[in-house]
This record gives structure tokens, C-alpha cells and sequence, in this order.
């Protein structure tokens, strides 16, 4: 442990002590080269602009701003032109002379504000076009919101499961399923802070509030060399930084929850913070209600973000933004409350103009305690939390146009304690139920390299190497072949009971065929230390991670895709198709009627085996003009093969929907109208049905078939929304937009769940009963902004 | 600590957020599987003529009570003696009728039919009976707040041994079983209190929304209690969550029932010790 560890802080000061800045480096050519580089920003709320491309006109090349809305590249003495552009702004044509290291920040204007259609140039290719990544999808907060909301509530994740590859667990849920993996295998960052269960109310909503977030981007297969840890996907959520220009406020009264923002500079230009929060009041309804049952309970949850950052000079900037979010619930027999809360504090500095780093610290957990009311004999209070402290960094050298290396280090430690209950007050009879809390640590050190190697060619490699060690003090199960355990050690602190290590190679390759069709391909490799025992398909709010150990292997997945990408209409409009093949290994399952809470001996109740996914995925997008959005279709299938489940034989992964389907659509009106529809069709979730049943203790027992071996039926509907935006009026700082919406607007009852019972009059008649959450729900929501 | 109420107390969070979810019935159509012989038996401290019953397993939606097995031998021995039981009616064979069982004694169960069921005839089970569990006393306690008609909740008063145990509790109204399926009865194992004094924790609930379960003053509420073997806990425990309602949120994936039966059946075979606790409601509610 303490080699591992002492190497990494090594590596830490190798990494700044090479990367001493030199002003102005002749290549091997023997020219000199100057770097230009700068920040791009909103240019009404001083937000920095993520992802904004750079082409430079004479090279046909450029580059993209970080997520720090930093750029550099570095040219040979010349003159040159330069366009500045990022979709929905418009861009901004540079030319300079370039003889020294030059700085230009430039503040890009949204088109919302300019009221007039701009010509969009078709002279450079299409970022999807040059970028060698493939597998990525960037959603602007912007196309979010237009998105028809359940309950008028906007929600990222539910944006998110829009896309090709990703399927939601089910109805209603926060849970995802990319390229048919399992919801814990999305590393989901909230500024760059882990968040581990991103649902409120059983899923139904995301922890997210949308006017907080800046931008989001699901990468679902090529995983950048910089993050690891998960199997299947990253979804890197960025919170907004605060306006810079003046103070402002957004906010929304919706149907179940109210949000209001408040953001601004605390020094024009330096410094600026930004609060948000979120609440539901279905409570305030409740005593209402007409059943005693729901009259009494008590529901509701909260976010709160906050975010603080400060440019100390051209070099070094500082962020602090932090999450907290609660879910409350309590009735006449259970209270439980659950939450995640994440900090992150960043240091942006500036080696050189070629040599950006970024220093991060932190930290997140997720709790929850469940318990009864007190006074009873069974009056109880459970609790468990899981957190993780990190510290990480990573520099971008942008050494030259046709190359820019990214390389870092992350170290996190893992505190798990997976249960502890006792019972509360007098009465109570229970004793104190402690299942051993856990330790871990893990290690990513990474390097890749974006290269251009040919004005058509560009490849991206790079290499992740990850470590896991368990750490005392802890309890060691050991187990026999038959999952048994035989006996427990209890080893000390701070000594290393058992280390995984794993390298990861990262490759992306993009031939661009002509301005607007390129062909890339990638392969990924991925490991996953820390797991989710998670049984059911939509999952509960409690969540109980685990650690891999001498007992439970690291996942493991290697993934290889192809894709054809290709623009038409000078980059309106956006198509793609890609392929992929995605193998793991040690996947994660439980035996037959696991119990997986409050259970010393968890690690008795997994089974792990093989899992296989592949499929297609086809897109086509169009960002801009009246009618915008996107339709996707995937064709894919996920199994998986463990020993003991199935008798062995290969079966349906929970989220194996063969066909998916998304349109979502936008269609201006008019300056102040806008209607947007989306709709969504999938093959039912595969299923165990019975396929006999035996009458025992007077109670119909159901024989089941293969696992997975049915499905419910396809599940499909259409969302509706309106929108009405106040007038604009040159002098008036409110706007305000009403938003109308319908759920399911044809009211499609789709199986949420099917069960089997017992007919009434006749106990022995059994027959098929589904269970459907959402007729039509409509809502609606006042937005405003001032 | 009874993860039921978790469970129950989630379930109306769901309803509480949910008051559209709704149910209708659905066709569907369903495979038949291969037929497998479904044991059934328990043999308990009373005196009596215990029941083995012996049955098949039928399509899902088959409308009749499950076809009895006849003409097959079935065998019990006690560690000391064996003995053959009679088929009374068709498919169940009981012992005397001044059968009782011993705690402490192991007892094999043998079954062979008179023509094979799935390629098997001849099936084996066996369980060890615990020793008895008698409570020092129970009291009921009405709650009106409970439900739509309220309920009485049996609280029972014992020091739990130090020792993992597990239980069954069974519900009797004016010695009238009311407990009649394996999915009302009520098992618990110590996990959370064991060697503790059990303080009034509820072991019967009667829902007084309905009719056989309304408890007038004067009646006597009984409860049997069982230490269960824990095959037998696990076996309950499973079949309650598989022939309950599943749902998404809190449901693993569906599973067969493992029974204590060899060959391939289904069911269970199992023993234990009763003991009856009594008091009599006094007070209207």
C-alpha cells in the first residue's frame, strides 16, 4: 500500500517537474512555434463554453475547448485565421499575426439573443466529423429543457435514456442501462464528485436540477484514458461555473416542485457563485387525501448545489462546488431518509500556455437510515453509508497542433460500512446488528496522446493502469466451493489484504473520408473494483455497494466499436451508425432468492459468470433551425452465462431490449411558441413467467421457466409539450415561459409489472394481472428568469 | 425486525406517489413444464393424524385443485420405529391418529410411487424436530390507526435464548386455526435480539376488515408457536416471496422454491414442537 502510494505521489511530481514551460519550442523542423490560447465564454453570463471548436483555416485542423473552456494550440510564426464557434452561438473569424505566445479570451454571443438566423458556414468539417471519439453524445442543458417532462419535472437522465444504447431500467426510472450494462456500471460525475444512487422518490426523479447543470455528456463506450472505475459508461455532469457579468436568478414553479437559482459575480470577471435549490411539496397535499393511510405520511425530497469559483490571475483559477440532496418519507410504520452529498474543489493552473492542469480534492457518500417510529418492542433505526475521498490530477500538454497529451493520477479511498441496526427507545428489544465496515483504496494513472497524423487520419491512444487493494481493518469471509463460509478473519488496520491490478488501453481511430463522412473505430478496455448489490431490475433506494476482494473478482469489459459518421446540409444535419461488441468478464449476479441486506455473509450470495453485448445503433440529428432534435434507433442484444443460475445456460441480462426507438422533436412557432414531442418505443423487459405450479401450505407456488424467458409487452409512448415564452422587451429583465406538458399522452398502460394471482371466488383459477404506473399525466410548469 | 413492514411501509410510498397505478388483467400466454411430484408434511407435537400429502405439479392456469398421487407407499421412522401410512383420501396418507412427535428426534420420510413421476419413484426426506419454544405470555392490543377497520396485534412475551433459533407463530381464534396457508404464517428468526427478552414484539395481527378475523370481547386468541427448523424457515421464507406480488423496485428476479425433498420434488417435509399460548380479549376494542 505504501509503495503504491508513494509512487503515485512520485509520478505527481515527475508530471510537474518535466513539464517546466518553455515559451516558444522549435520542432524538429527547427521553426519556432507559438502557442495561441485562451478561454471561451458565454458572453452574457461569462459561463465558459465547453467543447467550443477552434478551426484554424490555413491548417484545416483546430481544436476544442476543455471542460474548463480552455483552449491552446501551437502554430509556426504566420499568419493566420482562426473561427470560434459552438452550436447555437454564433461564430466569431480572428485574424492574427502570430510572432508570440498570445492570449485570446473571446466571450461568444447565443444566438437566442440575436434574434436572427446566421449563416452557418460550411467550410469546416463537422466536429463530429474530425474528433476521433466515437460512442459520445453531448447534450446542452438548452435541448434538455425542451425535452416533455414526467410531471413537467426536466431531467437529464430521463434525456439521457433517449439516446441509442441507453435504455431506462424501467418505467419512470432514474435507472440506466447502457450498451446493455448493468445501472452500477455508469460512473455518473457530478464535477467530477462520484454520485452513487442519482434518483429521488424510488427513481422517479434525478438528483439533477437542470437550471444548476452547464453541460452533459454520456460517453457510452470510449471512455476517455482520464476515468475509470466503471464498466460501461461515463456521464460526466458539469455544474455551471456562476455568471460573471451580473447578479440573476432562474427558477420554475412546477406541479410537484419549485427551484430557483440564484447566480452572480461577487468580483466582475474574478469571482462568482451560484446556489440552487429544489423542492417538492406533494406533502403540502397530503393532508388532503382521503386515505387516513397518505394523509399521515410525510414525503419529500431536496437539492441543494452550490458552486464558487475565483480567477486569482491569468494562471490559476479555484472552484468549490458542492451537492447535497435529501429524500424524506415517514409514515405509521417506517421513516427513512436518503441522500447523497458531494464536494469537489478544483485548482486550474496554468504551466504554460501548452500545459493546463487541473488539481481536484474529493469527496462523496450516499446514506440512508430506515427505521420505525419509537415506543415499540420492535422499534429499530437501521442505517448504512458508503464514502470516498480522492485526489486527483491531470495535465494537458497541447504540444503541438497534431498532438496533445493528457496524462494524470487519481487515488481514492473507499469506506464502506454496509449496515448497522439497532433498536430505538425503551421498548425496544433489539440489539446492536453490525456488519463489518470496509476499506479500499484505488488507483488511475493514465496517459493518451490525440494525435493527427494525417490531414484524414487522427488516432487517440491511450493507456489507464488501475489498482485496488483492500485494507484492513476488516473481516475476512472465506468460503468453501458451495458459497459457505467456513471461517472469518479479523485483520488489523492499515494492512493490505489484497491488491487487483489492471491495465486498461484506450484507442479511437478516425479517418475522415471526405468534409463531411469519416469512418472510426475504437476499442476500450475497462475494469470495475466497487459493485452494487442490486437484485431487482429498477432497484431500491437502498443501495448497498461492495468492494471486490480475495472473494469477488473485478468486472471487467473490453469493447470494440466501428461507426460510420456522416453530415449533410453542411453540418445540419448529423447521421451516424456504429457498431459495437462489448465482452466482460467476472459479471456480477446474485443465486437464486439472495438476501442481500443486512447480510455479514453477501459475498455467499454472488454468482459471476460471463456477459456478452452487441448491437447497433443509428442516429441522426439535427441541431439547429426551426424544427430540431434527434431519432435513434439501437438493435441490441445483452446476455449473460454463470454457472449456477439458469442451470448454466445462457440467459437475457435484465435490460435486454432488442428494439429501441426515440424521437424527440422540436418545431419553433414562432419567436414565443415552441412544441416538442418525443417518442419512445422498446421491446418489452425480458421476464420469468411460470411454467407450472404446485399447490403447497394452501399457497399456489409458482414453477418458473429460464431465467428472462418471457417478456412484457412492448412498451412505447408519446410525450407533449407547449411552451409560451413571455414577449421580449429591450428593457425588461423578467422573462418568464410557461410550459405545458402531457406523459403518455395517448395513455398507452404499459406493463410496469406482471404478476399472477389467485381469482377470488375460485382460489385454485389463477390468472395474469399487470401493473401499470402512469395513465396521462399532464403538468405544468412557470419558468422565469431576471 | 421484520423486514415486512419495510416493505409494507415502502409499498405505501409507492402508493402515496401513485394514486393512478393501476392493475387489469392481462392474457398471457404460458409453457407447460415437465410434471414433478409437490410433498407436503408436517409432523408436530400434538396428537393427531399427521398428513402427508402427496400431489403433482399442474399447468399454471389449471382450475382445479392439484391431482393427488394414490397407491404410492410412504414410510416414517422415528430413528426407533417405522411405520406406513394410510391413504385416506386420494393422494393423502396419515399416520394413527395417537401419533405425536418427540422433540430431539430425527424423522425419515420415504415415498415410493407406484410409477415414476419425471423417471423418479422414490423420494426421501428427513428433519430433526427442536426442542419446544413455549411463550410466557401473549396480549392482544387493538390499533385503530391500522388499516380501514383497524387491527389487533398479539404481542408475546418470552426471553429468547441464546441460542439461533427460529420461529413460527400461528394464529388461533376460539381455537379456530385462522393461520390457514403457509403465506399468513408468521416466521421470524433471532438475527436482531437474540438472548433477549422479546418486550411484547407482535407475533399475529388480525385485520378486523375482515369477517373471520373480527374479534369480539370474550373471545380467546391463541397463539401457536413452533422453534422451525432453519431448512424449514428458509423454505417459507422463500415461498412467500415468490407466490407474493413482485414489482421492479424491490423484487429479485423470480426463482424456484427449494424444498427438503430428494429426486427432484417439490415441497417440503418437516417437523416441530407446538406450544399454545392463550388470552382472552376482554374490552370491546
Amino acid at each position: 500500500m505504501k509503495t503504491i502510494f508513494l509512487s503515485f505521489l512520485l509520478l505527481l511530481l515527475n508530471m510537474s517537474l518535466l513539464s517546466i514551460p518553455v515559451s516558444a519550442e522549435p520542432d524538429d523542423s527547427g521553426i519556432k512555434r507559438f502557442s495561441i490560447s485562451g478561454n471561451i465564454r458565454d458572453q452574457k453570463t461569462g459561463e465558459e463554453l465547453i467543447g467550443a471548436t477552434i478551426y484554424i483555416r490555413e491548417i484545416k485542423t483546430g481544436t476544442t475547448t476543455n471542460v474548463y473552456g480552455f483552449y491552446s494550440i501551437s502554430l509556426p510564426v504566420g499568419r493566420y485565421s482562426l473561427l470560434y464557434s459552438y452550436i447555437g452561438y454564433t461564430s466569431v473569424e480572428k485574424i492574427i499575426d502570430l510572432k508570440e505566445n498570445t492570449t485570446i479570451n473571446l466571450e461568444l454571443i447565443s444566438r437566442e439573443q440575436q434574434l436572427k438566423e446566421v449563416v452557418i458556414t460550411g467550410e469546416k468539417a463537422g466536429e463530429n466529423i474530425r474528433k476521433p471519439e466515437m460512442s459520445v453524445v453531448k447534450m446542452d442543458i438548452k435541448t434538455i429543457n425542451r425535452i416533455p417532462a414526467l410531471m413537467g419535472e426536466v431531467d437529464i437522465i430521463k434525456a439521457i435514456q433517449m439516446l441509442p444504447g441507453v435504455q431506462s431500467t424501467s418505467e419512470g426510472s432514474s435507472g440506466f442501462s447502457v450498451r446493455g450494462g448493468a445501472p452500477d456500471q455508469n460512473l455518473i460525475l457530478l464535477d467530477e464528485a462520484i454520485v452513487y444512487n442519482a434518483s429521488h422518490l424510488l427513481g422517479f426523479f434525478s438528483v439533477f436540477n437542470n437550471d444548476a447543470i452547464k453541460d452533459v455528456t454520456l460517453y457510452k463506450g470510449d471512455i476517455p484514458a482520464s476515468s475509470g472505475g466503471r464498466l460501461s459508461s461515463l456521464l460526466d455532469i458539469r455544474m455551471k461555473d456562476g455568471n460573471q457579468k451580473k447578479l440573476s436568478a432562474t427558477g420554475g414553479i412546477g406541479t410537484i416542485s419549485s427551484r430557483l437559482t440564484i447566480e452572480g459575480p461577487l468580483e466582475k470577471d474574478r469571482t462568482a457563485f451560484l446556489v440552487a435549490g429544489r423542492r417538492t411539496y406533494v406533502d403540502i397535499f397530503l393532508p388532503f387525501a382521503k386515505n387516513k393511510d397518505i394523509r399521515d405520511n410525510i414525503l419529500y425530497f431536496y437539492d441543494l448545489n452550490a458552486k464558487i469559483n475565483h480567477r486569482i490571475d491569468d494562471r490559476n483559477r479555484i472552484f468549490l462546488s458542492g451537492y447535497f440532496g435529501r429524500d424524506v418519507f415517514s409514515n405509521d410504520f417506517a421513516r427513512m431518509s436518503l441522500g447523497n452529498q458531494t464536494g469537489t474543489f478544483r485548482w486550474n493552473h496554468l504551466f504554460s500556455q501548452r500545459l493546463f492542469s487541473n488539481f481536484t480534492i474529493i469527496q462523496s457518500s450516499y446514506d440512508y437510515r430506515l427505521g420505525t417510529p419509537e415506543g415499540n418492542a420492535n422499534s429499530f433505526i437501521w442505517k448504512s453509508r458508503l464514502q470516498n475521498q480522492s485526489a486527483k490530477a491531470d495535465f494537458t500538454w497541447y504540444a503541438t497542433p497534431g498532438n496533445t497529451v493528457r496524462v494524470g493520477a487519481i487515488a481514492t479511498f473507499h469506506t464502506f460500512d454496509p449496515g448497522n441496526a439497532k433498536g430505538t427507545g425503551s421498548e425496544s428489544l433489539f440489539t446492536e446488528y453490525k456488519l463489518p465496515r470496509n476499506y479500499a483504496m484505488e488507483y488511475g494513472v493514465y496517459a493518451s496522446n490525440e494525435q493527427q497524423v494525417t490531414q484524414k487520419l487522427m488516432v487517440k491512444y491511450g493507456l489507464r493502469f488501475s489498482a485496488f487493494q483492500n485494507i484492513g481493518p476488516g473481516t475476512i469471509y472465506n468460503y468453501n466451493e458451495n458459497y459457505e463460509v467456513i471461517d472469518s478473519v479479523v485483520v488489523s488496520r492499515s494492512k493490505v489484504l489484497n491488491t487487483y491490478t489492471s491495465l486498461e488501453p484506450r484507442l479511437g481511430i478516425n479517418y475522415v473520408i471526405s468534409k463531411s463522412a469519416s469512418v472510426k473505430a475504437s476499442y476500450s478496455a475497462t475494469t470495475q473494483y466497487i459493485h452494487l448489490a442490486q437484485n431487482s431490475t429498477a432497484g431500491t433506494p437502498l443501495d448497498l455497494w461492495f468492494p471486490s476482494s480475495q472473494n469477488v473478482k473485478p468486472q471487467k469489459a473490453n469493447q470494440f466499436a466501428i461507426g460510420y459518421f456522416r453530415n449533410f446540409k453542411d453540418n445540419l444535419l448529423e447521421a451516424s451508425a456504429e457498431v459495437y461488441y462489448k465482452s466482460m468478464t467476472d459479471v456480477i449476479d446474485f443465486k437464486d432468492n439472495a438476501e442481500l441486506l443486512l447480510n455479514p455473509e453477501l459475498e455467499g450470495e454472488l454468482r459471476t459468470g460471463k456477459g456478452t453485448a452487441y448491437g447497433l445503433e443509428l442516429l441522426v440529428r439535427k441541431n439547429d433551425g426551426k424544427l430540431n432534435g434527434w431519432v435513434s434507433y439501437t438493435l441490441s442484444s445483452t446476455t449473460r452465462k454463470v454457472a449456477e443460475i439458469n442451470n448454466g445456460k445462457s440467459y437475457r441480462a435484465p435490460y435486454d431490449k432488442p428494439h429501441n426507438i426515440s424521437i424527440v422533436l422540436n418545431y419553433e412557432l414562432s419567436e414565443r411558441m415552441l412544441i416538442s414531442a418525443n417518442w419512445v418505443y422498446a421491446t418489452g423487459a425480458p421476464v420469468t413467467f411460470p411454467t407450472g405450479r404446485a399447490v403447497v401450505g394452501n399457497v399456489i407456488l409458482p414453477i418458473y421457466s429460464d431465467r428472462n424467458a418471457y417478456r412484457l409487452p412492448d412498451y412505447h409512448r408519446l410525450d407533449l409539450a407547449f411552451t409560451l415564452k413571455s414577449k421580449i422587451k429591450e428593457n425588461r429583465r423578467w422573462q418568464g415561459e410557461w410550459n405545458f406538458s402531457v406523459y403518455n399522452a395517448y395513455a398507452r398502460k404499459n406493463a410496469w409489472s406482471i404478476n399472477f394471482e389467485q381469482d377470488v371466488d375460485n382460489p385454485m383459477r389463477t390468472y395474469a394481472v399487470k401493473t401499470y404506473l402512469f395513465s396521462i399525466i399532464p403538468a405544468i410548469t412557470y419558468n422565469f428568469k431576471f | 425486525m421484520n423486514f415486512k413492514y419495510i416493505k409494507y411501509g415502502m409499498g405505501l410510498f409507492l402508493l402515496t406517489l401513485f394514486l393512478a397505478s393501476c392493475t387489469e388483467k392481462i392474457d398471457i400466454e404460458l409453457d407447460e413444464s415437465y410434471t414433478r411430484l409437490v410433498v407436503e408434511g408436517a409432523i408436530t407435537t400434538d396428537t393427531m393424524a399427521h398428513t402427508i400429502s402427496l400431489n403433482t405439479t399442474t399447468s399454471y392456469y389449471y382450475e382445479e385443485p392439484a391431482p393427488g398421487v394414490t397407491n404410492a407407499v410412504v414410510t416414517l421412522n422415528d430413528g426407533e420405529s417405522t411405520i406406513t401410512l394410510s391413504e385416506t383420501s386420494p393422494g393423502r396418507y396419515q399416520t394413527p391418529a395417537d401419533y405425536f412427535g418427540i422433540p430431539g428426534r430425527t424423522y425419515k420420510l420415504g415415498i415410493r410411487l407406484n410409477s415414476p413421476l419425471n423417471g423418479e419413484d422414490t423420494y426421501t426426506a428427513e428433519s430433526t424436530m427442536n426442542l419446544p419454544a413455549p411463550l410466557d405470555s401473549i396480549r392482544a392490543v387493538y390499533h385503530e390507526d391500522w388499516g380501514t377497520e383497524g387491527f389487533y396485534e398479539i404481542k408475546c412475551y418470552v426471553l429468547d435464548p441464546l441460542t439461533t433459533d427460529y420461529y413460527q407463530f400461528k394464529v388461533l381464534k376460539n381455537n379456530t386455526m385462522l393461520t390457514d396457508s403457509l403465506n399468513k404464517v408468521l416466521i421470524t428468526d433471532d438475527r436482531f435480539y437474540n438472548g433477549n427478552y422479546t418486550n411484547g414484539i407482535g407475533v399475529g395481527y388480525l385485520n378486523q376488515a375482515f369477517e373471520a378475523e373480527k374479534v369480539a370481547p370474550g373471545d380467546q386468541l391463541t397463539i401457536q408457536s413452533s422453534r422451525i427448523s432453519e431448512t424449514f424457515f428458509r423454505f417459507v421464507t422463500e415461498l412467500q416471496i415468490q407466490s407474493g406480488f413482485q414489482t421492479p423496485l424491490f423484487s429479485g428476479p423470480p426463482a424456484n422454491v427449494q424444498g427438503n425433498i430428494s429426486g427432484g420434488a417439490i415441497g417440503y417435509f418437516t417437523t416441530y414442537p407446538v406450544n399454545y399460548t392463550s388470552t382472552t380479549v376482554t374490552d370491546a376494542k
